[in-house]
């Protein structure tokens, strides 16, 4: 099985590439995989957390993966932050330091997950300035995009993230994939609700709505991540099953794909430059809150 | 009975980040038992640096599934949290007490978002 990867950007037509890849190899079993990248003029390395994703699921199914015909330039990219490293490459040093290490980790794995955002995002020396509150909200909004895969995604086979910031641009963009059974089957198994997925991520980000069931409550963290972007002018991506829903400062899209991603991605672009305080000037004290 | 247990949540998590929900679990798993025997506790939140709504709704929102609010209310209480940090602690139990006082709020959705197709058809 051949398959060639077109150029793959942080926007639909980049997730439509990767889940072209994931509908032509989705029943491969001991096959052989070769993902011929040498129409891939461009990744946007944070798209390394959907594709690796892939990747880690053609591999529980045995198959032999190879990335021939990388060009230099994506290469390097996919080099920094150890993505190639995974399917046999040499690890390569980030000159730059603008690279946030691609990273599969198992669901159990949330300490694990801590530590990695606190090196290799919060703590960093190159990391873009960011005032104190943006950088307490930009944590607890990774944070909490983390802990709804945890929660929601159900995956055995781990969750994947990946990120890098430009400087320049004043951005950082953040992905975390699971292979887990989707927003919209959430949404089917636990209120019966049988939505198209565009419309089942549209339901979830909205008002206190949870597929929660059970002792624990739930429904807040999409939502605290919508309203933060929302301030923030960055962006939210969210592809789920067959369905792709964005927010940005020009409002919310929601498309149907042609296919479906076996699970979910959360992709945030966050702009560094904002100065908004963040603090709160609450009256809410300790004895209002029960 | 001690007069008021102080339960410091960095001693429970052992670490600033209060984000999972698993450990949310844990901390669930101290204030329980101690709030079915009639204690008093004060949740310390001094030196926490991140907090996330999945481990406060396992910590504290899923409290009000065993015990009322005016329970809650008399029993608990939190202190050294930011005020960005008591505004996201109030959504949360804002939210547990509805997700627990009204069961038929995910059938009133459905029927809301039925309803909304239903229209465009």
């Amino acid at each position: 099985m051949k398959h060639f990867l077109p150029a793959v950007c942080h926007d639909q037509n980049g997730f439509v590439a990767l889940i072209e890849l994931h509908a032509r190899t989705k029943d491969c079993y001991l096959d052989d995989i070769t993902i011929d990248m040498s129409k891939t003029d461009w990744f946007d390395a944070d798209m390394c957390a959907a594709l690796g994703a892939l990747l880690y699921r053609l591999g529980q199914g045995l198959n032999t993966i190879t990335l021939p015909n990388i060009q230099p330039k994506v290469e390097t990219i996919l080099s920094q932050n150890g993505f190639l490293s995974h399917y046999g490459r040499a690890l390569l040093q980030d000159q730059r330091g603008i690279t946030i290490p691609y990273q599969r980790l198992d669901p159990k794995d949330d300490r694990f997950f801590a530590a990695y955002l606190e090196r290799e995002l919060i703590q960093r020396d190159d990391m873009p300035s960011m005032s104190a509150g943006l950088l307490k909200k930009f944590r607890e909004s990774i944070f909490e995009i983390f802990s709804n895969a945890v929660i929601h995604s159900q995956t055995q086979m781990g969750i994947f993230c990946c990120g890098q910031f430009f400087p320049k641009r004043g951005m950082i963009y953040f992905s975390v994939a699971d292979l887990g059974i989707g927003i919209r089957q959430n949404l089917k198994n636990n209120l019966g609700l049988d939505l198209p997925s565009q419309d089942a991520i549209q339901w979830a980000t909205e008002g206190n709505n949870t597929t929660k069931r059970g002792q624990i409550p739930g429904g807040l963290g999409l939502k605290l991540l919508r309203e933060f972007i929302r301030l923030n002018g960055g962006c939210i991506q969210i592809v789920s099953d067959a369905g792709y829903w964005k927010q940005d400062s020009a409002g919310i899209l929601c498309n149907k794909l042609s296919q479906p991603f076996p699970g979910t991605v959360v992709s945030v672009a966050i702009n560094t430059k904002d100065t908004r305080s963040y603090a709160l000037s609450s009256e809410l004290s300790e004895s209002d809150i029960f | 009975m001690t007069k008021n247990l102080v339960l410091s949540l960095y001693e429970i998590v052992g670490s600033p980040l209060c984000v999972a929900s698993g450990d949310g679990q844990i901390v669930y798993d101290r204030l329980e038992p101690a709030l079915k025997a009639g204690q008093h506790v004060t949740l310390s939140f001094r030196n926490i640096t991140t907090l996330t709504s999945a481990f406060l709704n396992s910590a504290i929102g899923q409290l009000y599934g065993t015990f009322s609010a005016e329970q809650i209310r008399s029993l608990l209480e939190v202190q050294d949290m930011q005020p960005d940090d008591l505004s996201l602690l109030k959504r949360v139990v804002d939210t547990a007490k509805q997700y627990f006082k009204d069961p038929e709020r995910f059938e009133q959705a459905v029927r809301e978002t039925l309803g909304d197709e239903s229209d465009d058809v």
